[in-house]
């Protein structure tokens, strides 16, 4: 299992001077101007660059905060890094670095540049941005939707304060796990949660499931069903309605295999 | 001309939405932040075997018997794999997105559990809450409470010391059906 608490690479990542830092500190704190971003994709599936553009795009318009994608590093105040920084895009990375004007944010975007994501233990990638390259911010995301690269920068720029803390349990005396549906006979939930994935795919069926098994926990069958059918109309999906009516079925034969 | 102009743009109105100062509208069947709740989770681990990118990883400490789940949020990939696996509906994707922060720490949720002694030998072998969550699933699926009894004691034991024990029982029957 790999271990994501390692910060950085200390033989290969690049530090920053304390004169440096401070003015970063303070860029952060206070930019009180527009900001130039600079995207540097360090091997990324381009899913980060598209959502990247939607963000400036009029609808959710980055532009408003003064935040502008610059074509060079030289212009850049804030870097985006995307992408799980592949060997080959090392290089290129640190240049894009060093060619950008102190006080730069650096920040990693995606859950490739956070910490590699998918591609973390891959032999060709060194796995996020913040091993090569001392990072300001984390956008996580695969990829961030426009909202929430609106919201990074929001913060970055401190329009909105950070949402996300650590949080960290003890298990405490006493403490245990509810049955889920307990109401339901284990077989007969078995039966109705496989029929469910088998049509409607794994994180959906699971869902669909359990709207029905909340609606069916009551003995009353005619009421359920009544119930059921006003979901459905609610709803107004065909495909829905389906998987829901081939579950009733499910029911329907346990319950008359079980009154044999 | 220009009053024609001004008559489409009121018609059209505007086009941006006011996000990070009015929330934005999230579509129903959004991935977003996969929310944790400790008190239902049993340390089973299937999350952790689901998650592809290991955003989900989960360590033993057998010298003290305890298990430490984590979840790190910066590689999630939101693909809803460990809700989907989790018996007990400990983790569920909710709607939240906004997960941008300053610092790598703040994107970790962690829980650390007690793991079980076996009964026969002391070693630790899985989560106290997972075995407590078998047996009343198997209370559930409507056994004897004598035969709940009988498996409870299996179940308290490591898997090494069930096995020894399952020998020494069939040894006597074994050498029997060998000498016949």
């Amino acid at each position: 299992m790999t271990d994501y608490n390692i910060k950085t690479d200390s033989q290969y990542a690049v530090t920053v001077d304390e004169a440096t830092n401070k003015l970063k500190g303070a860029l952060l704190k206070d930019i009180q101007r527009s900001a130039y971003v600079y995207r540097v994709d360090c091997g990324g599936c381009n899913g980060c660059e598209i959502e990247i553009f939607a963000s400036i795009t009029p609808i959710f318009d980055a532009e408003r905060f003064g935040i502008k994608v610059v074509s060079s590093p030289r212009h850049a105040d804030i870097l985006l890094y995307t992408g799980a920084v592949t060997r080959s895009m090392r290089v290129p990375a640190l240049r894009a670095y060093h060619a950008a004007p102190d006080p730069k944010i650096c920040v990693a975007y995606g859950a490739c540049g956070s910490s590699g994501g998918i591609f973390h233990d891959l032999y060709s990638v060194w796995g996020g941005a913040d091993k090569i390259l001392p990072i300001d911010m984390y956008i996580p995301g695969c990829p961030p939707t426009p909202p929430a690269t609106i919201f990074g920068f929001a913060i970055a720029l401190g329009l909105l304060k950070q949402k996300i803390k650590m949080i960290a349990h003890v298990q405490e005396v006493g403490e245990q796990s509810k049955l889920l549906h307990p109401e339901i006979p284990l077989k007969l939930r078995i039966e109705i949660e496989r029929e469910a994935r088998r049509m409607a795919g794994y994180w959906h069926g699971k869902r669909i499931a359990e709207t029905f098994m909340e609606i069916y926990k009551i003995d009353d069958t005619q009421k359920a069903r009544s119930e059921l059918i006003e979901f459905l109309k609610i709803q107004d999906d065909e495909r829905l309605t389906e998987i829901m009516n081939r579950l009733e079925e499910v029911y329907q034969n346990w319950q008359s295999v079980q009154d044999k | 001309m220009v009053l024609k102009l001004l008559r489409e743009v009121l018609k059209v109105g505007q086009a941006t939405v006011p996000y990070p100062f009015v929330p934005v509208e999230v579509p129903p069947g959004f991935r977003g932040k996969p929310e944790y709740n400790p008190e239902q989770c049993i340390a089973c681990a299937s999350c952790t075997i689901a998650c592809p990118p290991n955003a989900l990883t989960m360590e033993n400490d057998l010298e003290y018997g305890i298990r430490t789940w984590k979840i790190f949020y910066g590689r999630c990939i939101f693909c809803a794999r460990c809700e989907e696996v989790c018996p007990t509906g400990a983790i569920r994707l909710g709607y939240d997105f906004e997960l941008a922060s300053f610092s790598r720490d703040d994107l970790i949720v962690q829980a650390e559990f007690e793991l079980a002694a076996c009964t026969e030998c002391g070693a630790f072998f899985t989560s106290a809450k997972e075995l407590e969550h078998v047996l009343s699933l198997l209370e559930q699926a409507g056994l004897a409470s004598e035969d709940i009894r009988v498996r409870s004691a299996i179940l308290r034991k490591c898997p090494e010391c069930r096995r020894k024990i399952e020998l020494a029982r069939v040894k006597p029957h074994v050498h029997k059906a060998f000498r016949e």
